[in-house]
């Protein structure tokens, strides 16, 4: 088990770190190899440094650790809501986000504000949802899917009303904000931090999230707590996606489908899944972003377009050649 | 480019950017003629300063394209936005993404000396981006007339052309207090201005589209309305049954948003064939060409009060 995992790590890294080299070499103004070397190591011309390090290396960096966010906690969703459909804004913690960071936008607030506005609004939303599923009754699955997914149709409407309102100027920022756009990351710090605890924190419970994954009473019956476990797996699924959404708004996709993905190829043992998807998920992302930056250059996409563009067809070619 | 040079082994990203500056303003105060520093206040209330005119200039809005080719700085574009489409020129004008969306990496690689921005459709964090990257931004806003000639004169002065600036800024002031004069006393026509069809939008009195129905002596029947752009239904057209209905359209001669009130015959407007088109260029840009725009609303308003029955107040 642990020769396998080495092996798969290794080699995601390898891709991780060619998708990286990748982003930072292409862009709208083409920058060869051997010059981002030169400005990586610290020379080279000095526009080529103002491009590579002031705007490809943070914005690249932002779209690896959302993809990583998304993906782990798309793959922490499915095994917690025993749903294959879940991912990771399935219970309204997006729906929060957007509606914190639109009513800023409306208020014509500064860009930090917009991005603290979306955590808070993220927070607010996962309280909401577990304070309500928690209910009188007992807190099961089916219970907290549906207040989520009730929950998040709540802020779909407010959305929606926010969006009918704004005046006409500020509709284009909050269409890319909706749709995920990662032009305006430039802190992807804290973003890598809370990917790296939560996977190291989530990574031991892989045992006990395979025996979740086929049922709590099997769970229960194996000797694992199943409520802790399920509040844990909640709450890290929560911090993951509000951070993603606070760094790129809501990118859609890459949380639903990473994780079926690396399934059909690994296999269900979330030992391997939780740090593959925190990997391939940046790899997807970082690579739709380069091409949203540059496909139609010098006109500029949001990355939720391109991922789903790139991840479709992948995914279903994987589902078509399983069994 | 020697300066770029001299400065690369330094590890700052931004920081050839500021020696790029404070090298040439050296260099233009070391040098046997020492020239001004050129100071203009934007529309942010913020100083600009410019240590000779400028040469490469990207210009963020389509608008802003045809203000700089108006004063004589045309040529000194070196990027601008989708859409840039006046004077025929400015269809050459490399492109650095479109207003709402910028390429900040081709802004960059233009190395431009000014950047003239539009702060209302903008994203302000984008050009916020190129600021921090050491690139001099000018914000432009014009929501008046006035503020129309005020930022020919303000843009002449950033690219060394004052005098130009200053003709045709006097010519944009005298042509719409000529209009004014002419228009704005005579009796006033109800009208509703549809700038948008689904949804049916208007302007309100603080639209720079509001000052000319005023100028033209045109009553705007929505212009209380908080909003600059309010939505509206069509049920308060009906309600409001202005005597005239001006409109632009998707393209240049689409007449279909007007001509769609028809279906409602008992509007005063219909009735009175009071429907009138003007292309969304002459009157939608905050450019001089909207007084063209002016002009053809003052000649439409007067057509309408020439169709009042006789018995009419």
């Amino acid at each position: 088990m642990s020769g396998r995992l080495a092996t798969i790590l290794s080699v995601l890294c390898l891709a991780a770190a060619a998708a990286i080299g990748i982003s930072l070499m292409l862009g709208s103004v083409p920058v060869s190899p051997v010059d981002v070397g030169t400005v990586l190591t610290g020379g080279g011309d000095p526009l080529h440094q103002a491009l590579v390090l002031e705007l490809r290396l943070p914005r690249t960096l932002a779209a690896f650790a959302t993809g990583g966010l998304l993906a782990v906690a798309g793959a922490l969703m499915q095994v917690l809501l025993r749903n294959p459909l879940a991912d990771p804004y399935v219970l309204g913690i997006s729906g929060g986000a957007a509606v914190g960071a639109l009513l800023s936008m409306l208020a014509g607030l500064a860009t930090a504000v917009v991005s603290g506005a979306a955590f808070a609004g993220a927070l607010l939303s996962t309280l909401l949802v577990f304070g309500l599923a928690h209910g009188t009754g007992s807190w099961t699955p089916v219970r907290l899917l549906l207040t989520g997914v009730v929950v998040a149709a709540g802020w779909g409407a407010l959305i929606s009303f926010i969006l009918a309102v704004a005046p006409g100027a500020e509709l284009p920022g909050m269409l890319y904000w909706l749709m995920g756009d990662l032009s305006h990351a430039r802190h992807p710090g804290p973003a890598w931090i809370v990917l790296a605890i939560v996977v190291l924190l989530a990574w031991p419970l892989g045992r006990s999230l395979n025996v979740l994954a086929r049922g709590a009473l099997q769970a229960a019956a194996l000797g694992v707590s199943v409520r802790p476990l399920e509040w844990i797996v909640y709450l890290l699924a929560a911090v993951l996606t509000a951070t993603a959404v606070t760094l790129a708004g809501t990118v859609g996709f890459v949380g639903l489908i990473v994780p079926h993905m690396l399934r059909l190829v690994l296999g269900n043992d979330q030992r391997i899944i939780l740090p593959a998807a925190a990997l391939a998920g940046g790899i997807l992302l970082t690579l739709a972003d380069t091409l949203s930056r540059t496909v139609i250059a010098p006109q500029q996409l949001p990355v939720g377009v391109i991922t789903a563009l790139l991840g479709v067809p992948v995914f279903l070619y994987l589902l078509h050649r399983s069994r | 480019m020697s300066l770029v040079r001299f400065v690369s082994t330094r590890p700052g990203p931004w920081l050839w950017l500021l020696s790029l500056l404070a090298g040439s303003a050296v260099l233009a105060g070391g040098g046997a003629a020492v020239q001004a520093e050129i100071r203009v206040t934007d529309d942010s209330h913020r100083e600009v300063r410019l240590a000779e005119p400028a040469h490469r200039i990207v210009s963020l809005s389509p608008h802003l394209t045809e203000l700089l080719f108006e004063v004589g700085a045309g040529d000194r574009i070196v990027g601008t936005v989708s859409f840039s489409d006046h004077p025929e020129a400015a269809r050459q004008i490399p492109r650095v993404g479109n207003a709402g969306q910028l390429d900040l990496e081709r802004i960059l690689a233009l190395q431009p000396d000014l950047v003239v921005a539009w702060r209302s459709g903008n994203p302000a964090r984008q050009v916020a981006r190129l600021e921090a990257l050491g690139l001099t931004v000018y914000y432009n806003e014009p929501r008046r007339l006035s503020d129309l000639a005020d930022t020919l004169e303000r843009l002449a002065v950033l690219t060394g052309s004052s005098e130009t600036g200053a003709a045709q800024a006097a010519q944009l002031r005298e042509r719409s207090r000529k209009l004014a004069t002419r228009y704005a006393h005579r009796p006033a026509v109800p009208l509703f201005y549809q700038i948008w069809d689904d949804p049916l939008m208007t302007v309100n009195d603080q639209h720079l589209i509001g000052e000319l129905i005023a100028l033209c002596g045109g009553k705007n029947l929505f212009g209380e309305l908080p909003a600059l752009v309010p939505r509206l239904s069509r049920e308060a057209v009906l309600a409001a049954d202005p005597e005239v209905i001006v409109g632009g359209g998707s393209g240049e001669d689409n007449r279909a948003w007007v001509d769609g009130w028809r279906r409602w015959s008992g509007l005063t407007a219909v009735r009175r064939d009071n429907l009138f088109f003007i292309p969304p260029s002459l009157i939608q840009r905050q450019t001089p060409r909207i007084l063209d725009g002016a002009e053809m609303l003052c000649e439409y308003l007067d057509e309408a009060r020439a169709r009042r029955p006789e018995t009419a107040p």
